[in-house]
């Protein structure tokens, strides 16, 4: 058993230690650079794979007009808190399907707690400054959101058929996310997933002393 | 004073106030210094028949502009913002680019609108999306957009309605303006011509001395194309569709409505015409890969009639296709320009008008936020009839080159 586990790790490639039930997704963007911000979802038909938690307070602050983070995933019940660490205004808003809000900040202020209890993706946006852009993917499924060395590990997974879905801001809209599927056969399995993103520009760049934004 | 120029000043005083209490100040700008090898025909800028903004011959340091733009969020829904520019040319000086205050409270909806009011650019350029209207692809813009920043402002009212889809974004935008009435007469006269010297409130451009003398007058003789000559409204019309990832279509319309008899008195016992001009243009703007490609369409006219019965129009056509290449920090930019214009009516087997060519080659280096530096090489090949009354050869090729250094604030 063990030296198929080597075998497995080897193949993988892998540089880390393996985990019982263990599944490494790696994502790159067409140039084979890492991408960071790309939620990576694990679905199941055969497992479970939602993540029964007590509801918790996230934060989006907002520095140099820029959202922080960028990319995050909440649990449907998960509560959200918007941080003005500016010198200026900011008026916070959605129109999405699984939040619509406005939430005017001051300098320095923080919003009321907002209760996300819809899954579903929010856009978050500015309506005083307009390159200002993030998103809240509100999902009871089990999610990572990839750091910037683009790559999340999901470990101790039962074995079973795990449906891998990945989601990026900048994949071109109306484009499906790509997904791919994985079958841990044992508790003891590892396995790796492999996604080459096409990306978009990143909108938050469009914005510089070059371009002011009004 | 002129009473709009009180009316615009009033409302700024009034605004003080307002921003007195505002924590939303912003405050960017530019400036331009470039070595120039001109082309040797005196330019137009300095009266003479040459295309491009720089002319004589010479090689030498210019200075190529300033602009200081800056806003105030008033209120959450309420932003003013002004841009002002010092240009040189024959009558340096600093004018007003734009001046507007804009209404666009938070919507919760897929629908965005807002209103704006005072004196803006017509949305006509896909190019000139940079600080005190440049372009950051290249030095010179097209030449439907050189001629938009020569005698195109509207003061006046816009409104626009946006729908922010999944996929794309419509928007559509509509203005009523006035002061706009001698817009078309440099196309008339002087005709197309690529340059970046823009045009702002209380600036005066030149008409080309040869035309000056020919009507007895002695040059030079300057007008002021944001003028309001009788009592219409013009507007424009645009049609947007905006897709991040795809690109950008825009369909448009302006007619500034001038009565094509109407005048007013002006400096030197002059009469300062108004010209109905009016255009449809098609832009439209997409990403393959690395590389920019923006593309534009006009297709215009403008009417006068000085004497009744005496209509004269000029029928006025370009379009471009830039390509830019987003390598970072570098950014090469290639433009090929057409342009024509007819004037009508003809004498039978005359074509009297102008047609021509411009290839614009700019490659931009960025090493920093605050710096830019261009190298441009503009050629233009034109053939404008006129010029041969005046003993000159109706068909001139011209390159201009420059070397810009431009520092941001």
């Amino acid at each position: 058993m063990r030296w198929r586990l080597m075998l497995a790790w080897l193949l993988a490639g892998s540089a880390g230690t393996v985990w019982a039930g263990q599944l490494v997704v790696r994502v790159s963007d067409t140039n084979g650079r890492a991408v960071g911000d790309a939620v990576v979802t694990l679905t199941s038909a055969t497992a479970a794979t939602g993540v029964a938690a007590a509801p918790v307070t996230r934060y989006v602050d907002q520095r140099d007009e820029t959202f922080i983070p960028y990319v995050q995933v909440v649990r449907p019940g998960d509560r959200v808190v918007f941080r003005n660490s500016d010198g200026t205004r900011h008026h916070v808003y959605s129109f999405s399907d699984a939040k619509a809000f406005e939430l005017l900040l001051h300098p320095g202020e923080s919003s009321p707690p907002l209760t996300l209890d819809k899954a579903g993706l929010v856009a978050i946006g500015c309506n005083i400054h307009d390159h200002m852009i993030a998103y809240l993917l509100v999902s009871p499924a089990r999610a990572r959101v990839t750091p910037s060395q683009g790559q999340v590990v999901f470990a101790h997974l039962p074995s079973g058929k795990y449906t891998v879905t990945v989601w990026h801001p900048q994949l071109r809209p109306g484009q499906a996310p790509p997904s791919e599927v994985k079958i841990l056969a044992t508790e003891a399995d590892a396995q790796r997933a492999d996604f080459a993103l096409s990306l978009i520009p990143d909108p938050r760049e469009l914005s510089d002393r070059e371009h002011v934004d009004y | 004073m002129k009473p709009r120029l009180r009316h615009l000043a009033l409302a700024c005083v009034a605004a003080l106030p307002l921003a007195g209490h505002a924590q939303d100040f912003s405050l960017h700008g530019y400036l331009d210094g470039r070595l120039v090898a001109a082309p040797a025909e005196r330019s137009w800028v300095e009266g003479g028949l040459g295309k491009t903004r720089y002319g004589g011959g010479s090689t030498e340091l210019r200075f190529g502009g300033a602009a200081l733009v800056g806003t105030a969020q008033l209120t959450p829904s309420l932003l003013a913002l002004a841009g002002v520019q010092l240009q040189e040319g024959d009558r340096a000086g600093i004018d007003v680019l734009e001046a507007y205050l804009r209404w666009r409270p938070v919507s919760t909806t897929r629908w965005r609108g807002s209103v704006q009011a005072g004196a803006f650019f017509p949305p006509a350029s896909l190019e000139n999306d940079a600080i005190g209207w440049t372009s950051p692809w290249t030095l010179t813009p097209s030449a439907i957009n050189s001629w938009v920043g020569e005698e195109l402002r509207a003061v006046g009212a816009e409104a626009r309605i946006e729908r922010r889809g999944d996929v794309a974004t419509w928007d559509l935008r509509g203005a009523l303006f006035q002061r706009n009435d001698p817009a078309g007469n440099l196309l008339a006269i002087r005709g197309w011509s690529l340059s970046d010297r823009t045009y702002g409130l209380g600036s005066r451009l030149r008409e080309p001395d040869a035309y000056v003398r020919d009507e007895g007058d002695q040059p030079p003789m300057r007008y002021d194309p944001f003028r309001r000559i009788g009592q219409h409204w013009g507007n424009y019309v645009q049609l947007n569709w905006r897709a991040r990832g795809r690109g950008r279509l825009s369909l448009m319309h302006y007619d500034n409505h001038a009565a094509t008899d109407a005048w007013a008195p002006y400096a030197g016992g002059h009469r300062l015409y108004a010209w109905r001009t009016r255009f449809w243009s098609l832009g439209a703007s997409a990403d393959s890969g690395p590389v920019t490609w923006i593309a534009q369409a006009m297709d215009g006219d403008t009417i006068i009639e000085p004497a009744p019965g005496r209509v004269f129009t000029t029928r006025y056509r370009a379009a471009f296709l830039l390509a830019g290449w987003n390598r970072g920090a570098w950014r090469p930019a290639l433009r090929l320009d057409h342009f024509s214009t007819r004037e009508l009516p003809q004498a039978p087997g005359q074509h009297a008008g102008e047609h021509g060519n411009a290839l614009t080659a700019a490659l931009n280096w960025r090493p920093h936020d605050w710096l830019r530096l261009t190298f441009e090489t503009l050629y233009m090949d034109s053939t404008r009839t006129v010029r041969a009354d005046y003993g000159l050869p109706t068909r001139t090729r011209r390159t201009q080159v420059q070397l810009s250094a431009r520092l941001f604030y």
